[in-house]
């Protein structure tokens, strides 16, 4: 007999890159706002990390409604990035952001841009704030003709992420954010990882399209969407296992892995496929304690599987063909 | 100048409240299905105990509100922690048993929002009430719902209707599904007060969902003790049918109309007409409120992914001078609004139809 584990005896802390979490469970972007708007109904204090929605240098309004649509096991959303813009972030939302970092998650703002220069000024103006621990790269964002260019193409990627990362603080972690939106995922990774990326974090949502049978047009005012949710959950575990084998293993780069992660199974399936932190979307939307339950589940399975330490568990996966398989 | 009555409604004398006069007591509650009741063809009226969540009992609500309720198993009953069991355990040549519900089955995924029709707190808690149509996934879960079911819910959610110092007259004109918030309202005033006849409109008379009461629903228009919920607190209604079926036969508009000129200028001044439903409609009754110079709160409905206000998915044109988003050709400048948190009541005249 082996010896049992309790469940409070497992430890969750992870360390991506150097950015060190209690436990790996953050916010998707985009599905929490900024943070105070969603306090109400979770502790924020128990997530590892909060990701803020993306913020872009001018103001951005954002789609026409309908903005989103469920779909069978999901949901596609066209936003279009509506956000409070770069100086209405810094001097009214991150004050308050930064001010539940003590003793509570580390704090990553996510960014979207026009251009390089968006991007840039962006990530420097706002990792001046010493309380923001990364910066996210939304480089994917299906929804706004102009952002899908920089996930797409590792050239242009790898020549944004480099002078991001140089206009930084050293201190602040950079994380690229890719797109599953493109033909190999490994080779925008590899860009994102030669730009001199810190973590990578996948996946950002599938365009989609769903169609009023009745009236015979899209759904959501922008025609198409982002599919997010459950039913994307398997499509995001397999790139995610790709880019760990195929790129950020060997690189030394940790992964933030989503995609429709809702119960602790789904969590253990990215562990396992080689992420090392976890973010979690639209099932906030669902019930707004996931990520709470989540991480009662995790332990409870690590006891039962003879771990102790999350780090154990991760990149575990024999596929056919491997050693040992 | 909010006072929470020992029912635990929330009066706000003011302007149209803003959410932060209410928003700390928002929670997850579970509940448990006290009654769920066929009013009339595809409406049911769903009761539900709210249990205490995290932060305590169900917070003051007051008419306008809304729940997001999980139209699905909550995961507890669903039992997906049964996979931590033996049951996950996987040996050579099995295959986990991946009880993922909305894989095998055609169920919602996210919460879906319904108007308060009413609230009363006793010894044992707080039970809330909705009136829901079916018409898809979700509804249809609810439908199905027998007493002593688990559901799960959000709330209180939006802002609220409000009632203005200075008048003491209510139209309420409840379209469809916009009828349930019109009860809830219905009750509120009688509490302040005041004076109040509900105008109710729906296709034919078998989708009114209303339970009738003594006196029958006049053809001419005519303001009678017909509806049982406006019946009770004393109010009379009118009813209308595109069909013709029950009450003044045309459109909801018709009747208010007919009942407004009926008005003393006096009368009209102490007026408010508060309004549901089809956006169609609505638009209509802010169009007359306008004609008649009769301020009208409108209680909007907008495809809704979070309901707390994070997900920017609810928004809706709503004048604003101030960061405006875009201005229109009259010169009139407007800025996104969330339903969820912003409203779902809005003065008639502040919203871009
Ligand atoms: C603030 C607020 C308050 C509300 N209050 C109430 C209330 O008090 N009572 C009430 O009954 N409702 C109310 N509603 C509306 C209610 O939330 C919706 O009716 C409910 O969300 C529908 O959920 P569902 O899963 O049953 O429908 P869904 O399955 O989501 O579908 C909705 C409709 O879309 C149609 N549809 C689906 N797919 C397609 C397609 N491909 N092409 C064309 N059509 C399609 C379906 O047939 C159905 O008619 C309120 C809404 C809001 C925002
Ligand atoms: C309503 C909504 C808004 C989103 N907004 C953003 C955003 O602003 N920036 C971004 O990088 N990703 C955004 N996303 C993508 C999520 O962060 C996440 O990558 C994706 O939804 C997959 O995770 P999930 O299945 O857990 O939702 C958004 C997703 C949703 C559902
Ligand atoms: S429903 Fe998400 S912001 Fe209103």
């Amino acid at each position: 007999m082996s010896q049992t584990i309790a469940p409070n005896d497992v430890s969750l802390a992870v360390d991506l890159a150097g950015l060190k979490l209690d436990n790996p469970m953050m916010t998707a972007s985009g599905t929490c706002g900024y943070a105070y708007e969603y306090q109400d109904f979770v502790d924020l204090h128990t997530f590892g990390a909060f990701v803020t929605k993306s913020i872009s240098v001018e103001v951005r309004k954002g789609n026409e409604a309908y903005r989103i649509v469920e779909t069978r096991g999901g949901m596609m959303n066209a936003i279009g990035l509506a956000n409070v813009g770069l100086d209405a972030f810094v001097k009214d939302k991150l004050p308050q952001l930064v001010s539940m970092r003590e003793n509570g998650p580390r704090i990553v703002v996510n960014i979207a841009g026009h251009s390089i220069t968006d991007y840039v000024t962006a990530a420097g103006t706002i990792s001046q704030n010493i309380s923001v621990d990364a910066i996210e790269l939304n480089v994917s964002c299906p929804n706004v003709g102009d952002g899908l260019v920089f996930g797409t193409d590792p050239t242009m990627l790898k020549k944004v992420v480099a002078e991001v990362r140089a206009a930084m603080r050293d201190d602040c972690k950079l994380i690229v954010k890719l797109s599953p939106n493109v033909g190999d995922i490994t080779k925008t990774a590899g860009a994102a990882v030669d730009g001199g990326t810190d973590i990578l974090s996948m996946i950002n949502t599938y365009t989609a399209l769903a169609i009023d049978v009745n009236k015979r047009r899209p759904r959501i005012a922008n025609g198409t969407g982002g599919l997010s949710g459950p039913a994307v959950r398997p499509l995001a575990v397999y790139l995610t296992s790709r880019v760990y084998r195929e790129v950020a293993k060997a690189a030394g780069v940790p992964i933030i892995g989503m995609g429709g992660i809702q119960y602790w199974q789904d969590a253990a399936e990215f562990l396992i496929a080689g992420a090392t932190g976890l973010a979690v979307g639209t099932a906030l939307f669902v019930d707004p304690a996931t990520p709470v339950n989540v991480m009662t589940g995790l332990k409870e399975y690590l006891a039962k599987q003879g771990v102790t330490d999350i780090n154990d568990i991760i990149g575990t996966l024999k596929m056919p063909g491997d050693q040992g398989f | 100048m909010n006072h929470v009555s020992e029912a635990g409604i929330l009066l706000v004398m003011s302007a149209v409240s803003t959410s932060n006069e209410s928003v700390s007591c928002r929670q997850r509650h579970d509940g448990v299905v006290v009654s769920n009741r066929n009013i009339c063809r595809e409406h049911f009226e769903l009761t539900v105990r709210v249990l205490p969540g995290d932060k305590g009992g169900f917070g003051p609500t007051a008419p306008g509100q809304f729940i997001q309720i999980g139209c699905r198993p909550p995961a507890k009953v669903l039992d997906i922690d049964a996979l931590s069991g033996d049951e996950f355990e996987i040996t050579e040549g099995s295959w986990p048993n991946l009880k993922q519900p909305e894989m095998t089955q055609r169920l919602a995924l996210l919460r879906r929002p319904f108007s308060l029709s009413g609230r009363w707190d006793d010894e044992q808690g707080t039970c809330i009430q909705i009136v829901q149509r079916v018409v898809g996934t979700g509804t249809q879960w609810l439908s199905e719902l027998v007493e002593g079911d688990k559901v799960d819910l959000i709330g209180p959610l939006g802002n609220t209707f409000t009632l203005p110092a200075d008048r003491k007259l209510g139209l309420m004109v409840g379209g469809g599904v916009g009828l349930p918030p019109m009860f809830y309202l219905a009750n509120a005033m009688a509490k302040a007060g005041w004076d109040a006849v509900g105008f109710v409109g729906a296709m034919t008379s078998d989708l009114l969902a209303v339970t009738w009461a003594d006196d029958k629903p006049q053809a001419d228009g005519k303001p009678v003790k017909s509806v049982h919920e406006f019946a009770k607190h004393a109010f009379p209604a009118v009813v209308t049918t595109d069909d013709g079926s029950i009450g003044l036969q045309g459109r909801i508009t018709d009747g208010l109309v007919r009942y407004i000129e009926s008005l003393s200028d006096e009368q009209k001044q102490q007026a408010v007409i508060y309004t549901c439903g089809p956006h169609v409609m609505m638009h209509a009754v802010a169009k007359l409120a306008e004609q008649f110079g009769i301020p009208c709160q409108a209680c909007l409905e907008q495809t809704m992914a979070c309901g707390m206000g994070t997900c920017q998915s609810c928004i809706v044109k709503i004048e604003d001078n101030n960061n405006p988003h875009g201005t229109l050709e009259s010169g009139r400048n407007w800025r996104y609004k969330l339903t969820c948190t912003d409203g779902p009541v809005f003065n008639s005249t502040d919203v871009i139809w």
